[in-house]
């Protein structure tokens, strides 16, 4: 099939290449920025790293937290499974998870790239611009290259998805296989992927309900397996910390402002993926790539209402809307449609060259709408040329703003004030007896100290009901830890009071734009 | 062997046609968006009357129903 050319097409998608390829080039720097960086970025980050610590030396992080050192994780073991060689090599580190997240990143691009290529009639122009545009997401730019292991369960959902895209309907049974255990790879990674699993096992049923049913069989013994043994492993644990801590109160408001931040910052893909949705689901069939973006998409923004959660729980419909755009916009200019037979041919003709301009400008305004810069130093010509000033920030720009609840407040570049203050926490709970209480565990490693409670692990397992918290709360009121660092306060209220009654604020160190409080025990006749 | 009469009785495990699938969409949306009005009825002691989570989930329920009713039309076409 001969792909429609023209002058201004062709400046057009060149513009709409460059404009991504800098939101990209903005990518590569805050990657590169945060590798550098040796402690927390994310809230969160420490915890990843002290789970791939303890996968290292062939130990589970589902642990008995009313014991010391108080200790539980609620995330599925695979990411920091991965990570774990890396500790035998270069001892605890944040760079190698961020490392691993942000190429993981880059796979799910290539994956969309691959999906668009293929469904969109060979179109590799469309096919890199869906796959650029999948990377310059706020959601995208914000957890890619952080130590957390969301990125690496999209990646898994998106191989998975276009695997079976593939290999289902053909009946191809080793791709069949790969695209299960992708998914079962996914949902260890993290429990969020079960939105994707549903999403292809309804699709799997709608192409061949009898063969779906066959493969959901195996796919649930095998997943149901894996549990199991993990659950016997850790004597119980691994049920409470991750799947009963995993009940959190729910924000509506939060998930609404998510959704509605979701809209606005990609609506101009999320029109063409719904618009191909439309065009499957009433003049076509469903594609595999349609019902998953409805599952992440439906689920995901309800899944986004809970505590915790943030805009990272829309990374999977935005996958999924890259493909789907790609695919819309591939086939417009192909004028690849199957419509009924007294649809006028000459109105696809028109689509098809009014699309020559449309597209790359949908992709031109794509970019411009999560756009995302510092705006000091030598970026500050460029931010000037733009028209914008830092909002979030100073010297950062983020087209989304920090003004939605949920949405993580980051994505600017750390400095080296920011490096000096984590190296003064690190130095204080050097300078002390005893264990340290911190909030990150990244202070803890870096100073060869145990890593003693999750705070948001204790949380959760106290609104379920399940954390007693008496051994922690006496070690505390007895001032047995030398220093405590808070951060967010996220320590369950029997906690936070006891640390009030045992120990004075020393200190308020500032670090990547939030204060850390340091506390030092009362003297005992204070108590 | 039922997954076998699954696959005969769905002529060849060839797929499911929009018809079936506007049905199942339209019953559930329809049964779901009873049920979860229901709530409030069955459930005398809550305050508040609809809160925004039941209120969301009738807005999904409802245009569950709705899509599949205008998929019932397009008959054995595969979903």
């Amino acid at each position: 099939m001969t792909m429609p050319r023209s002058r201004i097409y062709t400046l057009l998608m060149a513009a709409a290449t460059a404009a991504l390829l800098f939101s990209f080039l903005i990518y590569l720097l805050y990657t590169a920025n945060l590798l550098s960086f040796p402690y927390d970025y994310d809230q969160g980050e420490g915890f990843e790293l002290h789970d791939t610590v303890l996968y290292s030396r062939f130990q589970l992080p589902y642990r008995d937290t009313e014991s010391y050192p108080f200790y539980g994780s609620i995330y599925p073991p695979l990411f920091h499974v991965m990570a774990a060689p890396f500790v035998w090599l270069f001892g605890p580190a944040y760079w190698y998870g961020r490392l691993l997240g942000f190429l993981a990143s880059l796979v799910s691009a290539g994956a969309i790239y691959y999906a668009v290529f293929r469904q969109g009639r060979g179109n590799r122009w469309i096919a890199l611009l869906s796959a650029l545009a999948f990377l310059s997401s706020n959601f995208v730019y914000h957890i890619g290259p952080l130590y957390r292991q969301h990125t690496m369960m999209v990646t898994f959902e998106t191989l998975a998805v276009v695997m079976l895209a593939g290999a289902f309907p053909r009946r191809d049974k080793r791709g069949t296989a790969a695209g299960l255990l992708l998914l079962i790879c996914a949902g260890y990674t993290k429990q969020l992927a079960a939105f994707s699993a549903l999403a292809a096992f309804t699709w799997m049923f709608l192409r061949q309900p009898a063969r779906a049913l066959r493969c959901l069989l195996v796919f649930a013994l095998a997943g149901a397996a894996i549990f199991l043994w993990l659950n016997i492993a850790s004597d119980g644990q691994w049920w409470l910390q991750t799947i009963v801590a995993n009940v959190n109160d729910t924000i509506p408001e939060q998930a609404v402002g998510l959704f509605i931040l979701w809209f606005k910052l990609h609506g101009l893909l999320l029109i063409p993926a719904a618009a191909l949705l439309v065009y499957e689901l009433y003049l076509d069939r469903l594609s595999i790539y349609s019902v998953w973006f409805v599952f992440s998409t439906v689920l995901g923004a309800i899944a986004a209402s809970k505590w915790g959660a943030g805009d990272s729980y829309f990374v999977t419909s935005i996958a999924a809307a890259c493909i789907l755009s790609g695919i819309f916009f591939s086939r417009a200019l192909a004028k690849d449609w199957r419509l009924p037979r007294r649809f006028p041919k000459a109105i696809l003709t028109k689509v098809s060259r009014a699309a020559l301009i449309v597209i790359p400008l949908l992709y031109i305004g794509y970019a411009r709408a999560t756009l995302k810069l510092p705006t000091a130093g030598a970026f500050e010509p460029v931010a000037a040329a733009l028209g914008v000033e830092g909002n979030v920030r100073d010297d950062f720009y983020d087209s989304a703003s920090f003004l939605v609840g949920g949405y993580a407040r980051i994505g600017y570049l750390l400095t080296a004030e920011d490096r000096a203050a984590g190296d003064e926490i690190v130095r204080l709970i050097r300078a002390t007896e005893g264990p340290a209480l911190s909030e990150e565990a990244g202070f803890a490693l870096a100073a060869q100290r145990d890593v003693v409670t999750n705070p948001a692990q204790l949380r959760n397992l106290h609104l379920a009901g399940r954390f007693d918290g008496g051994r922690l709360v006496g070690m505390i009121e007895r001032g047995e830890f030398g220093i405590v660092v808070l951060r967010a306060q996220f320590y369950p209220p029997p906690v936070l009071a006891a640390i009030a009654r045992s120990y004075e604020q020393t200190q308020s160190i500032h670090m990547n734009g939030f204060d850390y409080i340091i506390l030092h025990p009362r003297a005992l006749d204070d108590n | 062997m039922m997954l076998t009469k699954l696959g005969a009785m769905n002529g060849q495990d060839s797929g499911i046609t929009k018809r079936q699938l506007g049905v199942f969409m339209a019953l559930v949306g329809s049964i779901g968006f009873v049920a979860v009005l229901a709530i409030d009825i069955v459930d005398v002691g809550r305050q508040g009357g609809i809160g925004p989570a039941q209120f969301t989930a009738l807005g999904l329920l409802a245009a569950g129903a709705v899509i599949g009713l205008t998929l019932i039309p397009l008959g054995d076409a595969p979903a």
